[in-house]
């Protein structure tokens, strides 16, 4: 198995998906709950920003928790014991949309700066994060299900990512995997590749990030095992 | 309070985010919500409020952040309620 050192060579992934329908507007909205989620700066940032992001407040409280969990999932794979303190995870920056539809965050994990984008449409807000601000080698995708059962979710969301990667590396033999560390690992054969992937569901959702390397036709012959 | 009385009435927080009930019954201190229970991450605050609320205690940040396992849960309640 590869070690954390590894995986830090060769950059992670962290997505997250929340499905608004199966969240409680007036909950969220409780002092007693977004206070665990938001510092007192990042409340500060949503009235500083509310008129530019027009985003309702249970939206962006949804959104830092999106940001706050894909940073962890990215680190996880890098730091093997980490803790997941949404309030540890400070988001500095919040953009709304403007040439596109992603909102453009920044938040660091311990020394470590990451970059978000973030899509809301259709009821969902989708995440991903990356040490690249640009995401040039970044793939994301969701999509809605039929079920919200654990099995289907598991089944629909490997299903996806896999056949968005079918689609770059066509003829080859992939599968997905789960480490005893909990974060899912992509195998060629028997050949641990090194894509990160990440994955999330909630509701009736899914959705997947993975991050090619950077010549990622190096790879074709690696994932063919 | 006894371990045993605080898990018993932790199952019954739990069960709202829980799909798999048979699992449920058969937790113990090694449970981790979200990889065994598969509790979805999103429900971890309202699991801690609902404890907040069924104990009457406040688990603080610091608490809370520790709570990855039932055990850790039942420590943290247990903490509290002393």
């Amino acid at each position: 198995m590869r070690t954390a050192a590894h995986w830090n060579k060769v950059a992670s992934t962290g997505n997250d998906i929340v499905a608004l329908a199966a969240t409680d507007k007036e909950r969220t909205s409780r002092y007693r709950f977004y206070s665990r989620i938001l510092s007192a700066e990042e409340q500060t940032l949503y009235a500083q920003q509310e008129a530019r992001t027009r985003l309702a407040f249970d939206h962006y409280v949804w959104l830092l928790w999106s940001i706050k969990e894909s940073v962890y999932k990215y680190s996880s794979r890098i730091d093997r014991e980490p803790v997941f303190s949404p309030l540890k995870i400070p988001v500095r920056r919040l953009d709304p949309p403007s040439d596109d539809e992603f909102y453009k965050g920044i938040a660091l994990y311990g020394p470590d700066t990451l970059y978000s984008r973030s899509i809301i449409r259709n009821g969902v807000i989708v995440t991903v994060v990356s040490s690249d601000k640009d995401f040039i080698d970044t793939r994301w995708g969701f999509t809605p299900i039929g079920s919200s059962s654990y099995a289907d979710q598991s089944a629909a969301v490997r299903s996806l990512a896999l056949n968005e990667l079918y689609a770059i590396f066509p003829g080859t033999n992939l599968r997905i995997e789960k480490t005893g560390s909990g974060f899912p690992v992509l195998l060629g054969g028997e050949t641990l590749l090194d894509i990160p992937l990440s994955l999330a569901h909630h509701d009736r959702f899914v959705a997947y990030s993975f991050r090619l390397p950077s010549n990622n036709c190096a790879y074709k012959k690696s994932a063919a095992n | 309070m006894d371990r045993r009385v605080i898990l018993d009435e932790l199952k019954k927080v739990l069960s709202p985010y829980t799909e798999n009930k048979e699992l449920l019954a058969n937790i113990d201190d090694n449970t981790n919500l979200v990889k065994d229970l598969k509790i979805n991450s999103a429900n971890l605050v309202d699991i801690i409020i609902d404890a907040e609320a069924k104990y009457s205690i406040e688990i603080d940040f610091d608490s809370a952040e520790k709570i990855i396992t039932v055990g850790n849960c039942i420590d943290a309640i247990g903490e509290k309620i002393k």
